[in-house]
């Protein structure tokens, strides 16, 4: 695996050019949160961020996205679909999210059936990591198998260290960028870079605030189902505001829905969707299997430690934090996890 | 033949409409390109997502068997808004169609083995799609006797009338039961709901396979009945519905722990369903 380096001098110069060659989302600081957007040049991108309120699953399922548009009068009908992705740069992203983004590929790359809107976006993307350089009090990625400076998932991952970003090349879609522009990605000598870079991991890894462990929690699981804890009061608290389901590098699910102009013209949407919502599993006829915040919590909270697991061996949660920092009701994944440990233990 | 382009429908048209109940209609349906139509490939108990272009589209099970011929029926209640713009609609009228979604029944497993059906309401018409497969000319012989156990809320709501009284009775080797749920002026039948019936009936489990379709309540009830005349597990087989937007295991929400009845399902044996939560 080869590396470079970048000056810090010459970041500006990199994000323009790839604002020109490519669509280039990064991280940006809108009024009140940081979250990813396409950006036209380094002048809207965020460098110094610790992780970004939103996170940039939206580069690979946009919140809302048309899958085709329609003509339809009642005896004649067609279907225009739009198309493929764009090239595109997603910079600056956080190793806990791009870690989320391989949690996405079984899902929307499933043998039986694919999904070309997602697919198209990821085969036509490259993926810039960014390392942190900072632990939050509410991060928990170890715990899920991942890291501060872990290179998984990423292209490129780029470090900082001192007026440096130590970039190490990991996938061919990387080495591919880093020779295009190998003005900006120097070849120099990076083996204390290197070093710098593991004493760095090394260092955050002792800051983490939560400990979690997930040794056994699924297979504890696996036989308790039923558990009197998720009627518990701290269940209870849920609002079912879903805003757990919208910060999630993870959650995946959708809804689709017409949007019509009233012209016989429309497109047909999806759109971001939260298993929190009672309407989620609401039938026509008026049945409902997870009719209450009970049923509905361990289904979100069984998906991320046990179901994505079964079905895709991966754990469905990444510590990225965002659900512990944004509840309103103070739902807290990583006391859930411990708790679910120590009662099913006991049940 | 799985859909290439996944979320997008192919334009088909209705060519036929018949009034079922009050609230229930049965509509056959052509796909435009007669390629499509001709290697559509489903099988019995597959559904299909329909599209109502300007409302969205629906999960409906495909209620023909493909030894019938090369069109689609689809029996639809009304019970939501897309159901009620299906309602609205003539023949000739354009709607999207995609799909086949679905496992389908074992029908294989099933060769040489008499067949109970029991169906509740509506949930007549997804095994529909099998009785008519096992009782086509080309299979009937694969099959020892079928038996069918169908229950109505009233007389008004009882579903495929023609084909309850007199096409599968006429062929050989069925048995037809139906009831509806309280008396009625005309009705002869049988009354009361169809989970004591089954036990009134009391099909013997040897070298028998059960389908049961219903509401939830029907299948929980139901599958009660079986255990207690003497079924095992694996000789009921049943099919669950819930709430889908892809068909495709990847909107999320008819999950039943890890399974989606989408993909994994519909059709379940009671011994898989034991596998899973009760949250359907």
């Amino acid at each position: 695996m080869e590396s470079r380096v970048v000056n810090k001098g010459q970041i500006s110069e990199l994000l323009d050019k790839l604002a020109k060659d490519y669509n280039l989302f990064a991280p940006v600081k809108d009024e009140t949160m940081t979250l990813f957007r396409r950006v036209s040049g380094a002048q809207d991108v965020l460098l110094d961020y610790n992780n970004s309120d939103i996170s940039p699953k939206g580069c690979f399922l946009p919140q809302n996205e048309k899958t085709f548009s329609y003509m339809y009068t009642g005896d004649s009908l067609e279907i225009n679909k739009p198309e493929g992705a764009q090239k595109t740069v997603l910079f600056g992203a956080r190793p806990c999210d791009i870690k989320a983004v391989l949690t996405f590929d079984p899902v929307f790359e499933g043998v039986k059936f694919g999904d070309e809107y997602y697919s198209s976006k990821r085969e036509n993307s490259i993926i810039i990591g960014l390392s942190c350089t900072k632990v939050l009090s509410t991060c928990f990625c170890y715990a899920m198998g991942g890291g501060p400076c872990d290179i998984t998932g990423s292209d490129l991952l780029l470090t900082e260290i001192g007026d440096k970003y130590y970039v190490e090349v990991i996938t061919e879609k990387g080495q591919a960028l880093v020779d295009a522009y190998s003005q900006i990605f120097a070849k120099q000598d990076t083996a204390q870079l290197a070093k710098d870079k593991d004493e760095l991991a090394k260092k955050l890894s002792g800051e983490f605030v939560r400990k979690v462990d997930l040794t056994g929690v699924k297979e504890l699981m696996d036989n308790n189902f039923e558990l009197p804890y998720w009627s518990g009061d701290d269940q209870k608290k849920c609002i079912s505001c879903g805003i757990c389901t919208y910060v999630c590098p993870t959650c995946h699910c959708f809804d689709i829905f017409d949007y019509t102009t009233g012209d016989f013209t429309g497109d047909r949407i999806r759109c971001w969707d939260s298993c929190m919502y009672p309407e989620y599993t609401l039938e026509a006829g008026g049945h409902n299997p997870r009719p209450t915040r009970k049923e509905r919590i361990r289904n979100r909270f069984m998906h991320k430690i046990k179901y994505h697991l079964d079905r895709y061996n991966m754990v469905g949660c990444v510590g990225c934090g965002r659900c512990v920092i944004k509840c309103p009701v103070n739902i807290d994944i990583t006391k859930i996890i411990n708790d679910l440990k120590e009662v099913a233990q006991n049940a | 033949m799985p859909n290439p382009t996944a979320l997008t429908p192919y334009p088909a048209t209705i060519t036929k409409i018949d009034v079922e109940a009050g609230d229930t209609k049965t509509f056959t349906v052509v796909f435009d390109d007669p390629e499509i139509m001709e290697n559509f490939g489903n099988q019995p108990g597959q559904v299909c997502m329909l599209s109502a272009f300007g409302e969205g589209e629906s999960t409906i099970s495909i209620t023909s068997s493909p030894t019938r011929g090369k069109f689609l029926e689809f029996c639809v209640r009304r019970v939501g808004r897309l159901t009620s713009v299906l309602h609205q609609m003539e023949v000739g009228q354009k709607i999207g169609v995609r799909g086949p979604y679905g496992n389908g029944f074992p029908y294989e497993m099933m060769k040489g083995k008499d067949l109970f059906f029991i169906g509740g309401g509506s949930a007549l018409a997804p095994i529909r799609s099998l009785i008519d497969y096992v009782l086509s000319d080309q299979y009937r012989s694969d099959y020892g006797r079928v038996e069918i156990l169908y229950g109505a809320r009233s007389m008004d709501d009882v579903l495929f009338k023609s084909d309850l009284a007199e096409r599968w009775p006429a062929i050989q080797n069925t048995k037809i039961y139906t009831t509806i749920d309280r008396p009625e002026e005309g009705w002869n039948g049988h009354v009361g709901f169809v989970p004591p019936f089954i036990e009134e009936v009391a099909p013997t489990p040897e070298n028998k396979i059960v389908i049961l379709a219903g509401p939830p309540i029907l299948i929980k009830l139901g599958l009660a009945v079986m255990e207690k005349l003497g079924f095992k597990d694996e000789q009921i087989i049943t099919t669950l519905e819930m709430r889908m937007k892809c068909c495709l295991g990847k909107c999320g929400r008819c999950n039943v722990g890890s399974k989606f009845i989408c993909v994994d399902g519909p059709v379940f044996s009671l011994a898989q369903l034991k596998e899973m939560p009760p949250e359907y």
